[in-house]
């Protein structure tokens, strides 16, 4: 399951190849539409879209630095259910991890979707992209982010990058999608690869009639390249963040800016409850907690309850943290929540061997037990 | 915090006075209730920082309670069930393993020592352990100090 | 509604008050939120303490009552029923313990006090967000299953089959009758164990209510109280029961020998038999682990013989599922396996023997029929029994079996009787249990007959001379002796079946720390177990001797007739609920769910719980991250105001204006109506809505 095709670039552009990809998949993949990122407005910010016509598909721009949403959610609600038709959809890897974790909680499903990835270059925060693009057109600016080989040029900016959880991810390459885009250390002028991971990604790939090349080594050596940076800086990032809050009081510190919106729950694509427990009314405290509790230490903040949110939700999903950082974006006063639940989350997963979004058939950890396991939790027994 | 109870159990206490600790311990009503109960009626004299809730199974806790307590200024959580295999429900308490096994490794990433979330099986025969443990934790977070919440203000 | 909540402090005598200051708990509670009265009494689960609530619930209005005695696991239901006399909602009562977890307890007076105080604040936090909870009745089944057929099966099953029920009688093994059907004699009476349990066991094959199924086991149970569906694995016999006469031909031609287990090794059986010619049922089996034919497809001598065609070498294995209102577990026990025990030689030196082997060397259709011997075949100048072999060692087993120095006698007795008076015997013992009606009596009737007891743990059994020698410390004199003797019998520990783990996982009962199966009460439910509907009868539940194992297994059939004769079962409505508004239909509670009692409504995408199923254990409710999933009656609001109320500051009440004297059952209970909240709970009373919370 390693068949890779070659697709041609035309015109020097690789989004251009991109749209041709999904073309022509709409065209003979058996693919009742394509749900990708697309250019909706001439300056604004792209946004999923599902596109059952072709012709629709030349705003299509899954490439672009900017990731205004988890996806996954979206993705997840078009498979809840059966519509009769595949979906090929265009994510990121990390969209695909929530996907992935959002099926094993019931939340989707893998019957009608095609899952197709790319090697992610990341993107700018919510609040930077509109900058990087002042007023041109999006489009003509994401094959320069891409860079003339894949991640090789510089995406700094005056005073803003790429946002921390792309510039700290160390899993982009899109293993868990049916085909994966292959970017990184191509020759994005001529072409790029695409590689079926899946027996259904090998089926629609044979169907298209692409040509078959091996996956060059350039494009490995480039990739590893940008794994090491990644990691490196991610590494940086766990160990400033565990710093940071290696206290309860620095923890407080950290969340000192939080007012309770939930917005980080909101934007979290593998929060999946349908309503969070903090709104329901097991929190609908009454005016006379309030005081006694305001009398316990003589003060109360409120909103109350910050901490415990925070805490709940490390307890209730990091161990699903996939790290695309929506959280840090949603946050209305620049809390960089990510770093502190992929920071908590690296131990949490380690714990039980867990990786989010690696396998569907890796349960999620509280959703499984043992007889048999963590002897040194239990006390001396 | 005017009274003299409320004071001796807050870190602002005189140093002369020793730290008491307070404990909230989450027990199973099968099996660690029912020690306690044995505990009880052996009169196995405990220190009184513990304070039991009954719960029908380890497996019912909920992180949530455990964090609630741990914030809400017990300086401890004890969860306590059935031993491996003797779950009066089959296998709650492994689930409580897990729940717990997750907690610990959050909570300790924020100072809140792994000794301040105790899992551990005391059989309803288990009297004597029950008192053991219950005095041994007490011993434990006694020198271990109060928690960092009950210094702080904001929560 | 406001909340209108009464708080009972109760004395227990002076098992409370004598360390907690309860009148000043009670003025305390006066002071906590909504608490409209509070009382302490001396015995609040007396009629006048209990008459006390009912009067206030109606004279007050109370809608909620906090009741702080001993435990509730004694008299939770107590105070719920008095609740329930006066109107109030049995649910809308927090019993909660200030005796086995607080007075008895703490060292201090003052310390206790506060304990309780903190007690009582979590109770009244706790119950004021209680809610109406109504059992339900459902119908019990009438048949009842009985698993095991060792005499507590046999009698539980005679008890229940005599009441018109009908018994599903499941054994494992190919005829029923346990452990006593390898007996000779019984101790103290020494009437023969065949002549009183054959008959036991021929009412069985003969009792129309009986629908006997050996060979078979249970693989799995699924329901509930009342209504269990019991799925049973019958192996292959290979022999029809329904043609075959036991007339025993086969027995005869069958070609190939095995060492018999019903022999405790010390006999052979063929590949197709039966335990002895008294077997019930008298059909015998074919060992497809042995059998030539079923292995080798070779012989069939048995097929050609059988005057009746009974032989069914095509037999495949099938199940069965019965339904049944309730379970007697009778599942028995095994005897220790000395061997590990390196130093008494036993599996070294031929004439060192088990308990068991030596009551089959004493029975009249055993190897030798019945004649005591060596293994040269002579008879043995000189015996030693050693005692508690296995039981009451710290390296075994704990407990004392609290049968061997009885059958020890009875050895005694036998080997004097059948061998000669002349034959010395040692009882190497520890101390000599005799507690029974007539063991005593007994005792001394063998130590008349001359038997020799040492009191001492032997160190070792060595082999000088072709003779044994035993090694102990005769404690009593305070010397080491060294006994020579041509039989050493080894009293060897009764212990829990090897599949007991197995057994409560199927049936969902607990062990008890020995790993015997665990009763609910040592005391007071010594048959029943934590599971409603299963009930214990015999060994598996610890050491018995056969009175008390019959006893105990017409106590666990009579716990099954009540049930069956009533009809009805109330189920607790203490269960989980999942909010479908909440349910994000995840399926995780599914899988976590130990009894398969939450199901997906595929039409609205939730889980949803099966109440009937539900036996309330959360495993659910402490996944869901959305608090859909909420056990009734431990939903996360009534536990975060417990903590609340456990982690308050409390404020010791402002001191009495006179002092009140300790309180008698005829004096009227000091009442504490508050006059001023305490600060902490100094809000208005304020017409608070109803809380809908589920």
């Amino acid at each position: 399951m390693a068949t890779t095709a070659k697709v041609d670039v035309p015109g020097s552009d690789p989004v251009l190849g991109v749209q041709e990809f999904l073309k022509l998949l709409l065209r003979q993949g058996e693919i009742g539409g394509v749900f990708v990122q697309t250019h909706l407005n001439p300056h604004g910010m792209p946004m999923p879209t599902l596109i059952t016509d072709p012709e629709r598909l030349d705003r299509a721009d899954p490439l672009a630095p900017a990731f205004p949403m988890n996806a996954a959610r979206m993705a997840a609600r078009l498979t809840h259910g059966r519509s009769g038709d595949r979906v090929a959809a265009v994510l990121r890897p990390c969209e695909i991890r929530a996907f992935v974790e959002l099926v094993k909680l019931n939340q989707g499903s893998m019957d009608e979707i095609l899952l197709i990835g790319f090697d992610c270059l990341g993107a700018y925060s919510n609040r930077n992209y509109p900058r990087y693009i002042g007023g041109d057109d999006p489009m003509s600016l994401t094959s320069g982010f891409l860079g003339k080989t894949g991640g090789s040029e510089d995406t700094a900016q005056s005073d803003y990058d790429i946002a921390e959880a792309c510039q700290s991810c160390e899993n982009l390459e899109p293993l868990g999608a049916d085909i994966g885009i292959g970017l990184v250390g191509m020759d994005l002028g001529d072409h790029f690869v695409v590689t079926a991971h899946t027996p259904q990604g090998e089926a629609v790939l044979s169907r298209l009639g692409l040509a078959d090349v091996e996956d060059p080594s350039a494009r490995r050596a480039a990739m590893d390249a940008l794994v090491e940076k990644r990691t490196a800086y991610r590494n940086a990032m766990f160990e400033r963040t565990h710093e940071a809050t290696s206290t309860l009081a620095g923890l407080s510190e950290f969340f000192a800016r939080c007012v309770n919106c939930y917005n980080c729950r909101a934007a979290c694509p593998v929060c999946y409850c349908k309503e969070c427990v903090f709104l329901t009314d097991v929190f609908d405290h009454k005016p006379w907690q309030y005081l006694g509790w305001a009398r316990h230490k003589g003060m109360l903040k409120m909103p109350t309850d910050t901490l415990f949110f925070h805490l709940t939700r490390l307890a209730h999903m990091s161990t699903s943290c996939v790290g695309c950082g929506q959280c840090s974006n949603a946050c209305p006063n620049d809390i960089p929540v990510m770093e502190l639940f992929r920071t908590v989350g690296a131990r949490t997963q380690a714990g039980f061997d867990y990786v989010p979004g690696r396998s569907f058939d890796e349960p999620p950890p509280l959703s499984v037990f043992k007889a048999d396991e963590f002897p040194e939790v239990a006390g001396a027994d | 915090m005017d009274t003299a109870v409320a004071e001796e159990e807050t870190p602002q206490a005189p140093a002369t006075e020793a730290f008491e600790p307070t404990i909230v311990a989450f027990v199973c009503n099968w099996c660690t209730y029912t020690a306690a109960d044995l505990a009880g009626t052996s009169r196995l004299v405990q220190r009184p920082n513990v304070r039991l809730v009954r719960m029908m199974c380890t497996g019912m806790v909920d992180p949530k309670y455990v964090i609630k307590a741990l914030l809400g200024g017990a300086d401890a959580v004890l969860i306590s069930g059935c031993h491996p295999g003797d779950c009066h429900y089959i296998n709650g308490n492994y689930k409580a393993r897990r729940r717990v096994k997750l907690l610990n490794d959050i909570l300790d990433q924020f100072g809140i020592d792994r000794r301040r979330l105790k899992l551990t099986w005391v059989g309803a025969s288990e009297g004597n352990e029950f008192a053991e443990t219950v005095n041994d934790l007490i011993e434990e977070i006694r020198e271990l100090g109060p928690i960092e919440t009950r210094d702080m203000m904001v929560l | 509604m406001a909340n209108r909540i009464g708080v009972y402090v109760c004395h227990c005598g002076t098992n409370i008050a004598g360390k907690v200051d309860c009148s000043e708990v009670a003025r305390y509670a006066g002071g906590l939120r909504d608490v409209v009265v509070s009382r302490d009494y001396q015995f609040m689960c007396s009629d006048p303490g209990q008459d006390l609530i009912v009067e206030d619930i109606r004279s007050l209005g109370l809608n909620r009552v906090v009741v702080a005695s001993c435990s509730p696991r004694l008299h939770e239901k107590t105070f719920q029923k008095a609740c329930a006399r006066a109107g109030l909602n049995p649910y809308m009562m927090q019993h909660t313990c200030i005796r086995e977890h607080c007075s008895w307890v703490t060292k201090d007076p003052e310390e206790a006090t506060r304990k309780a105080e903190h007690i009582v604040a979590a109770a009244v936090r706790r119950v004021a967000r209680h809610q109406e909870l109504f059992s339900r009745e459902v119908g019990v089944l009438p048949d009842v299953m009985v698993v095991g057929a060792g005499i507590a099966g046999i009698q539980a099953a005679l008890d229940i089959a005599k009441s018109g029920h009908m018994v599903h009688l499941i054994e494992k093994g190919p005829s029923i009758g346990g452990h006593m059907a390898q007996f000779d004699k019984t101790f103290p009476t020494l009437d023969c164990a065949a002549c009183i349990s054959t008959p036991k066991m021929v009412a069985v094959s003969q009792e129309p209510n009986i629908h006997l199924m050996t060979y078979s086991e249970v693989t799995e149970v699924d329901g509930f109280v009342g209504n269990y569906k019991v799925t049973v694995r019958r192996k292959p016999r290979y022999v029809r029961e329904d043609i075959c006469t036991g007339c025993g031909t086969c027995l005869e031609k069958c070609p190939t020998k095995v060492i018999s287990e019903f022999e405790e090794g010390i006999g052979m059986r063929k590949a197709i038999y039966r335990n002895s010619p008294q077997s019930v049922p008298n059909t015998p089996v074919i060992d497809a682990e042995h059998c030539l034919k079923l292995t080798k497809d070779k012989c069939g001598a048995c097929e050609k013989f059988c005057p009746t065609g009974a032989i069914d070498y095509t037999q495949t294995e099938s199940s069965v599922t019965l339904e049944v209102g309730s379970i007697v577990l009778a599942t028995g026990y095994d005897t220790m396996d000395p061997s590990p025990i390196r130093e008494y030689g036993y599996g070294r030196f031929d004439n060192v023997y088990t308990a068991l082997q030596f009551e089959r060397l004493n029975n009249a259709v055993g190897p030798t029929g019945g004649k005591i011997l060596l293994k040269d075949g002579t008879p043995p100048e000189s015996v030693a029994i050693i005692h508690c072999v296995g039981s009451r060692d710290a390296n075994y087993h704990q407990y004392c079996s609290r049968v061997c120095c009885m059958y020890a006698l009875k050895y005694d007795h036998l080997i004097k009787d059948k061998v000669g008076h002349s034959v010395p015997i040692y009882n190497f013992y520890m101390d000599m249990r005799c507690f029974g009606k007539g063991y005593e009596e007994f005792y001394e009737r063998v130590q008349g007959e001359g038997v020799t007891f040492i009191r001492g743990r032997p160190a070792e059994v060595l082999e000088e001379d072709g003779k044994l020698v035993v090694v102990a410390e005769d404690t009593l004199l305070g010397e080491i002796v060294r006994v020579p003797v041509d039989m050493v019998i080894l009293c060897t520990a009764m212990e829990p079946r090897k599949d007991t783990a197995e057994v409560a996982r199927v049936f969902g009962v607990s062990r008890s720390q020995d790993g015997f199966l665990l009763e609910e009460h040592p005391k007071l439910g010594p048959v029943s177990t934590a599971t409603d509907g299963v009930f214990l009868a015999g060994t598996c539940q610890g050491p018995k001797d056969i009175p008390d194992a019959v006893a105990h297994a017409s106590g666990g059939a009579a716990q099954a007739l009540a049930l069956a004769a009533k009809g009805t079962v109330s189920i607790s409505p203490t269960t989980s609920y999942i909010n479908p508004d909440i349910c994000v239909g995840c399926k995780v509670c599914i899988d976590l769910c130990a009894y398969s009692a939450i199901e997906f409504d595929e039409r609205r995408q939730v889980s949803v719980v099966n109440e009937a199923m539900c036996k309330g254990c959360g495993s659910c409710a402490g996944y869901c991250p959305s608090g859909a999933a909420q056990i009734k009656h431990f939903n996360e609001t009534q536990v975060f105001n417990e903590l609340e109320g456990l982690l308050m500051p409390v404020k010791p009440p402002a001191p009495a204006p006179e002092k009140i004297e300790p309180q008698t059952a005829r004096r009227p209970a000091a009442e504490v109506v508050p006059e001023e909240a305490a600060p902490e709970e100094a809000m208005p009373e304020s017409a608070e809505p109803a809380e809908a919370e589920v």
